[in-house]
């Protein structure tokens, strides 16, 4: 059994060592994100936002051209495509007046009154109990039954933009992440146990990669491609989780991955839970829940505005919604409870020294994808 | 990636010295005369063409030796065809279609456009016009004898020459534009008969005034293309040119500086992409809801994969050529690995050319030798699923040197539709018929058997264990020998006799042009040779390049005593 | 044939467009054209007749799909329903065989063999075929003698063979079949103005260089060599011709459009048929036009080689295969899954059809000055049958053939129908095919 050399160039063709890591555990998954975002729950629109005054595009630039002194009805014409002019737009855009001069609306979006969007009202969302005080502000989650605590999914869940249903990505967030995958590292899980098919305790790893993800034939996330871990501690996390029934989950732990705009600037959740199932077709689906910066979700949301998203009223309505984490002076909370759907497809993972730490299981009877290792315990 | 051009010394990036048209000694009237009369005698009728239609590659090779690899090429060319399995014998008898000649003039127009360009003509002329726009005879003489040398292979008789510098001096002085004539001859040239086919001539033999020879430089041609694939450098013309080659020691000594030169890798190369029949990826293609990792990448990584395997083998170890079918190391992109289910660490830079990095599987590992690339298992697959015949027909015909018959007429396939049975589940079981069915079994048994034991590897080169959710059952047979999977196949591979007899014969026919017959001499002596060289195939190479029926001109070419010499 | 040059044109809208010369024909109508739009004005010469082959792979499948009647009467069998739109402009031939005299079935080749060249041989050889000998006779003063494409990625695939020249390969992206007739090098022949373009008639003058260097090389080779150096020079004289029709006038040709450019492809490698008769449809639009415009005279279309390569979307196995393996259904008699890609070709055949029949030149269509000539491997793929060829005409070459007819000839050499083609095509030939493939007489109730 090879162990593989010493990181030299990269242009330096080195041997690969093909014997899985020897550690403590006797089996180690790989993973890569293949699908990040928001958990939407779409079903129960109606029950979720029995006003339905939100609109769309165009109604949110009819309230934002009233806002700014436009009559109603000449609002109404210039949505609609008549009189738009870049002198509008710009009118728009340079809403906020700070120290008496006009700004970008976006970036100073308390610079405006909150516009005060329809948030929603129903029953169900996803997510997990992050141990929110006020049981009137949980949802149902519609897979589990549980009382969930997705105070973000409250304050956007009424809005055109996320109202989408995998495999379609609220449209933001598909802008920013297809954007985003071309040219930025991925994030990876890793999860070592005993027996990965049967239940037991597991220790789930997250990491940022140093490649971004590789695309397939098809322009889906790549299977059983190879990655290499990034060593910064900063992205590294190791939680402790179980597998029951085919579903991972984790103990509560906080959770760092740094990410890159277009995207959300870094997945940092607190209180971090996690649910997900080992398909059997190797691909890992579920999701992620916990207590998400305020200012990163709408810094992500103001930075390409017009992206489909209202993103001042989301701006307001988040701000309103976020339950922890309260500023010491101000009072305002700055996280928000969250749940996000995440998928991820199996992959090698590798160290910079190239040593495999985690295989790329594609079909959960636990045939690797390999064809055989040195042990030749396939 | 800027290379410069250092002329100064001879030598151009990673070329050979003295190939380029700057460097190339001027074929002067004088060389001309020393050249002995060439009998403008014509080989008995009927005869094999000897000459052959310059291939793609080829093509390629020949603009970048002479000028330079800057120099771009854009344009299709009329697709080659195979013969005897080869598509340098295809070659001998390929004509030029009418739409294949509209765009080798457009080739040729775009080729002499960039040679005359302003970057350009500083180095690969060495004299400048008298003025730009107008006429000089002098530079274009200088300029397009050299060049023509090197393009046609052989030096341009008196006659050629003047004809080329009067029309270059014509059409300069209707366009005003030295350069411009010089482009409108140059692409006459690229478009010539005698740069798209490589003649064979031949010459009364001195030595015995009955017999006739080929002339040194369609020896020298023969030479170059088989270990180079590339046209005559001026060292070898001038080889030609002085009666060299037309000696044992000149020939030696010619051969052994071909066969040190890096340029073999090129020949190397281009030799085995023809003979394990890779032209057949222009057209590959696989469906990308079964195989999602086979990206347009993996295409021609797939064809270096190979390449760079055997090169490593056979040139760079000197190793044995039947290790080619169990040797453990090759090399892998990131992309490769992926199809072949294999974590690799690879650092290259996002969005940056995949680097290649050595790779060694296992002891005993099914994926050991070069069956087990994509280049053998999906090349010869279809886009959908795996098909055991088509392996182990392209076995038999690439490697075993053994033809298999077409399918009969007529064939019903009503055993395959018992309409009581259930759906087969695994190729083997819906092949049974081919073994059980007197008028399949009999080429079917030679085929079929090979591929089943190749079933693991998916129509796109992974590696599974199950079909359809039923174990692959991978025994199988070749020559009666019995074995279980891809290891076993390629040991018993190694151990036939026929790989290596083969690869004697495709080598030489690829030399020569014609596919010899089993028991040809010339062929008996090169396959025993072989096996005493423990199967050095640089050695084999050797041989052939240094063989007399390499340039024998057939028996029934007498010369003809009335026809006038052709020296001008 | 040439000899409309000195009619008057309007003048020619020319643009810049997106930096590259577009010319926009204003056409003609009838002042060209005689009375009834059947002819040119100036001197009666009749429009030009057009010539098109097309070949689809693997048959029509294992049912009876001989019609019983014969005669104008007859009902299209259900494979072929797609055309009924155009069944009065078509002819339908069965029951023609190849005979084989003793030389091997090369199954998916032998049959075509026989059929395109009227010889049936071990060698492989194939030359000489029909539309080759048609372009003979009215393809000579057309920039290009033919234009063969291909709809699966292919060059290889392709049933059109010169005489002296062997196979002509087939282009196989309709992006650089748009740019090699539709490019820089096109004249609009309604252009009002017509300079020869200087640069060609350097281009052409220059060849005479090489046509020098032919008696020296001539004088050294064996014979063999010089057949191969014979055909070069005919490809060079195409060559030349090409440039020598550049050099003249076009005629006016009313029908003339230059089509809208098709978008490069990536791949040009197709493994899906439904993506191989997209293919053709742009094929179909731009062979259209090139007619049309009198860029050639003969156009040859292949959807892809025999033993076809093209699948459905999610099935893993080929037409071919399912051929060969799939059960014939008790209750429709047929192969359902091949059934579905005979019903696909059949369709692209009547889109490829109805492209030609939408041009009109005066009261008729540019389809019914052509004859399109529809072939196929073997009737019945599945046993690799030689017997019962179904062969589809379409057009009447400008009144030389009748249509709408279902002609059975049970047993009968199917050279017999291309040798019958030929003829109303203009070549003169009384006899045609070798062996027992050789007919010396027509289908006369075919003939005008």
């Amino acid at each position: 059994m090879n162990i593989a050399r010493v990181l030299g160039q990269a242009s330096v063709p080195w041997l690969v060592a093909t014997a899985i890591a020897s550690s403590a555990q006797a089996e180690t998954r790989g993973y890569i994100i293949s699908w990040f975002g928001t958990a939407t729950q779409v079903a129960d629109f109606k029950e979720n936002c029995p006003e339905d005054r939100n609109g769309g595009g165009a109604e949110w630039m009819i309230r934002d051209l009233i806002s700014i002194g436009y009559p109603p009805a000449q609002a109404r014409r210039i949505a609609a495509g008549e009189e738009m002019s870049e002198g509008i737009r710009q009118k728009l855009s340079n809403r906020a007046v700070v120290n008496g001069k006009h700004v970008s609306v976006y970036n100073y979006p308390d610079a405006v009154p909150d516009p005060n969007i329809e948030t929603v009202t129903g029953k169900y969302a996803y997510g997990f109990d992050l141990g929110g005080a006020n049981p009137a502000a949980k949802f149902e989650d519609p897979e589990t039954g549980g009382k969930v605590d997705n105070q973000l999914w409250r304050a956007i869940g009424c809005t055109a933009a996320f109202r989408a249903e995998p495999p379609e990505l609220p449209f933001p967030e598909h802008v920013s992440w297809t954007a985003m995958l071309e040219t930025s590292p991925g994030w990876s899980i890793m999860i070592s146990g005993d027996d990965l098919g049967k239940d037991g305790d597991v220790t789930v790893t997250l990491d940022r990669l140093t490649q971004h993800p590789e695309r397939d034939a098809n322009g889906d996330i790549m299977s059983a491609a190879s990655y290499i871990i990034d060593p910064a501690a900063r992205s590294h996390n190791e939680l402790r989780g179980r597998i029951e029934g085919g579903v991972l989950t984790i103990e509560p732990a906080d959770i760092y991955l740094q990410s890159e705009m277009p995207f959300y600037p870094e997945i940092a959740l607190t209180n971090a839970h996690m649910r997900m199932k080992l398909q059997p077709d190797g691909k890992l689906v579920g999701y992620w829940g916990g207590y998400f910066g305020v200012l990163s979700f709408n810094y992500m949301m103001t930075s390409r505005p017009g992206h489909g998203a209202d993103a001042i009223g989301i701006y307001h309505a988040v701000k309103k919604m976020a339950d922890a984490d309260p500023d010491p002076i101000t009072g305002q909370n700055r996280k928000i409870s969250s749940t996000w759907r995440v998928e991820a497809v199996p992959a090698y993972l590798l160290q910079t020294d190239g040593h495999i730490v985690a295989d790329a299981v594609m079909h959960t009877a636990g045939v690797s994808a390999r064809v055989a290792n040195a042990g030749g315990d396939e | 990636m800027k290379k410069t051009l250092d002329y100064g010394s001879g030598r151009g990036p990673g070329g050979r010295p003295g190939s380029r048209l700057v460097t190339g000694l001027v074929a002067s009237v004088a060389q001309l005369a020393l050249i002995a009369p060439v009998l403008a005698a014509a080989p008995a009728a009927g005869e094999v063409p000897m000459s052959w239609r310059l291939g793609p590659s080829q093509y390629r090779q020949s603009i970048a030796e002479i000028f330079g690899p800057s120099i771009v090429i854009s344009g299709r060319f009329d697709p080659e065809y195979r013969e005897a399995g080869l598509l340098t014998i295809g070659a001998r008898t390929a004509s030029i279609s009418a739409s294949g000649l509209e765009r080798y003039g457009e080739l040729a127009r775009n080729i002499a456009e960039q040679v005359i360009d302003e970057q350009h003509r500083n180095t690969l002329f060495s004299c400048k016009p008298q003025s730009e726009d107008t006429s000089d005879d002098a530079c274009a003489r200088e300029f397009l004898g050299r060049a023509g040398r090197l393009l046609y292979r052989r030096a341009l008789t008196q006659h050629e020459l003047d004809a080329k510098v009067r029309l270059a001096g014509e059409v300069a002085g209707i366009r005003q534009d030295f350069y411009g004539g010089i482009a409108a001859v140059l692409s006459d040239m690229l478009l010539s008969p005698n740069f798209l086919y490589v003649y064979k001539t031949v010459e009364r033999d001195p030595d015995d005034p009955q017999k006739v020879r080929l002339d040194g430089y369609s020896k020298a041609s023969i030479l170059s293309f088989f270990l180079w694939n590339a046209p005559p450098d001026d060292a070898l013309l001038k080889a030609a040119e002085s009666g060299e080659l037309h000696t044992r020691r000149g020939l030696k000594r010619q051969v052994d500086r071909m066969l040190a030169s890096p340029s073999l890798e090129t020949g190397v190369r281009a030799f085995f992409s023809d003979m394990l029949g890779f032209s057949e990826f222009e057209t590959l293609a696989k469906d990308p809801a079964f195989f999602p990792r086979f990206t347009p990448k993996v295409i021609s990584q797939a064809q270096e994969q190979t390449l760079r395997t055997i090169v490593d083998v056979l040139l760079t170890s000197e190793g044995d050529y039947r290790d080619l079918v169990t040797i453990p190391r090759t090399y892998l992109t990131r992309s490769l690995a992926a199809v072949y289910g294999i974590p690799i660490a690879d650092t290259t830079d996002n969005g940056q050319p995949e680097h290649w990095i050595a790779h060694t599987y296992p002891k005993d590992d099914p994926r050991a030798g070069i069956l087990s690339h994509v280049s053998f298992v999906a090349l010869h697959s279809p886009s959908g699923r795996s098909s055991p015949t088509d392996r182990g027909k392209a076995l038999r015909e690439l490697l075993l040197c053994q033809e298999v018959p077409s399918p009969p007429a007529d064939v019903d396939f009503a055993v395959v539709q018992d309409t009581t049975s259930t759906v087969h589940r695994t190729v083997r079981e819906r092949l049974l018929a081919h073994s059980t069915d007197a008028t399949c079994a009999g080429c079917h048994k030679i085929m079929d058997p090979i591929g089943l034991a190749l079933e693991n590897f998916d129509a796109a080169g992974g590696y599974r264990t199950t079909e359809n959710g039923a174990p692959i059952d991978t025994s199988g047979e070749l020559n009666g020998t019995k074995f279980d999977g891809p290891v076993g196949l390629t040991k018993a591979l190694h151990d036939d006799p026929a790989l290596t007899s083969c690869a004697a014969m495709k080598a030489y026919a690829y030399a020569s042009g014609r596919m010899p017959s089993r028991t040809d001499p010339a062929l008996k002596e090169l396959q025993s040779e072989f096996e005493d060289s423990d199967y050095n195939f640089v050695e084999l190479l050797r041989q052939i390049a240094l063989s007399e029926a390499l340039y024998a001109v057939p028996p029934s070419a007498a010369p003809r005593p009335d026809v006038v010499t052709a020296a001008r | 044939m040439k000899s409309l040059r000195s009619l008057t044109r309007r003048r020619v809208l020319r643009g810049m467009l997106a930096g590259s010369a577009v010319s926009v024909g204003l056409p003609i109508l009838d002042c060209v054209l005689n009375e009834s739009g059947t002819a040119f004005a100036a001197d009666g010469a009749a429009l030009p007749t057009r010539f098109a082959t097309w070949a689809w792979p693997l048959g029509l499948g294992e049912d009876d799909w001989v019609p019983k009647a014969a005669g104008v009467n007859y009902e299209l069998p259900t494979q072929m329903r797609a055309l009924q739109p155009v069944k009065k402009k078509m002819n339908f031939f069965t029951g023609g065989q190849v005979f084989l005299d003793g030389q091997s079935n090369n199954v998916h080749f032998t049959g075509l063999q026989g059929l395109m060249t009227g010889k049936v041989a071990n060698t492989r050889e194939y030359l000489g075929s029909i539309d080759a000998l048609v372009s003979e006779v009215i393809g000579r003063g057309t920039r290009f003698r033919s234009i063969e494409v291909a709809c699966a990625g292919s060059p290889r695939d392709s049933w059109s063979a010169r005489l002296d020249s062997g196979l002509q390969p087939a282009e196989v992206s309709p992006a650089a079949l748009y740019k090699r007739i539709f490019g820089p090098d096109f004249q609009d022949p309604n252009a009002a103005e017509f300079t020869p373009d200087p640069d060609i008639m350097l281009r052409k003058s220059v060849l005479s260089g090489i046509k020098e260097e032919r008696q020296a090389l001539m004088s050294k080779l064996g014979a063999a060599d010089k057949t191969k150096l014979d055909n070069y020079f005919t490809s060079l004289r195409e060559l030349e011709q090409k440039l020598e029709v550049q050099l003249q006038k076009p005629q006016p040709l009313q029908a003339c459009s230059r089509p809208a450019t098709p978008l490069a492809q990536e791949k040009l490698a197709l493994t899906l048929a439904t993506e191989a008769v997209e293919r053709h449809d742009l094929f179909a639009g731009l062979l259209a036009h090139a007619l049309a415009c009198g860029q050639t005279h003969v156009a040859n279309l292949v959807i892809s080689r025999p033993q076809s390569g093209l699948r459905r979307d999610g099935d893993a196995t080929a037409h071919h295969t399912h051929t060969h393996e799939e059960q014939i259904d008790p209750k429709l008699g047929y192969q359902v899954t091949c059934r579905w890609f005979t019903n696909t070709y059949m369709d692209a055949l009547r889109r490829f059809v109805s492209t030609f029949d939408a041009i009109k030149e005066g009261d008729r269509t540019l389809l019914d000055s052509m004859v399109v000539f529809a072939f196929t491997d073997h009737g019945s793929p599945r046993l690799h049958s030689v017997r019962n060829y179904p062969i589809l005409t379409f057009g009447s070459g400008g009144g030389r053939i009748k249509t709408g007819l279902h002609i059975p000839r049970p047993g009968d050499q199917v050279t017999r129908v291309g040798l019958t083609i030929q003829q109303a095509m203009g070549v003169q030939v009384s006899s045609w095919g070798v062996g027992s493939n050789r007919v010396t007489s027509a289908i006369s109730e075919v003939l005008a």
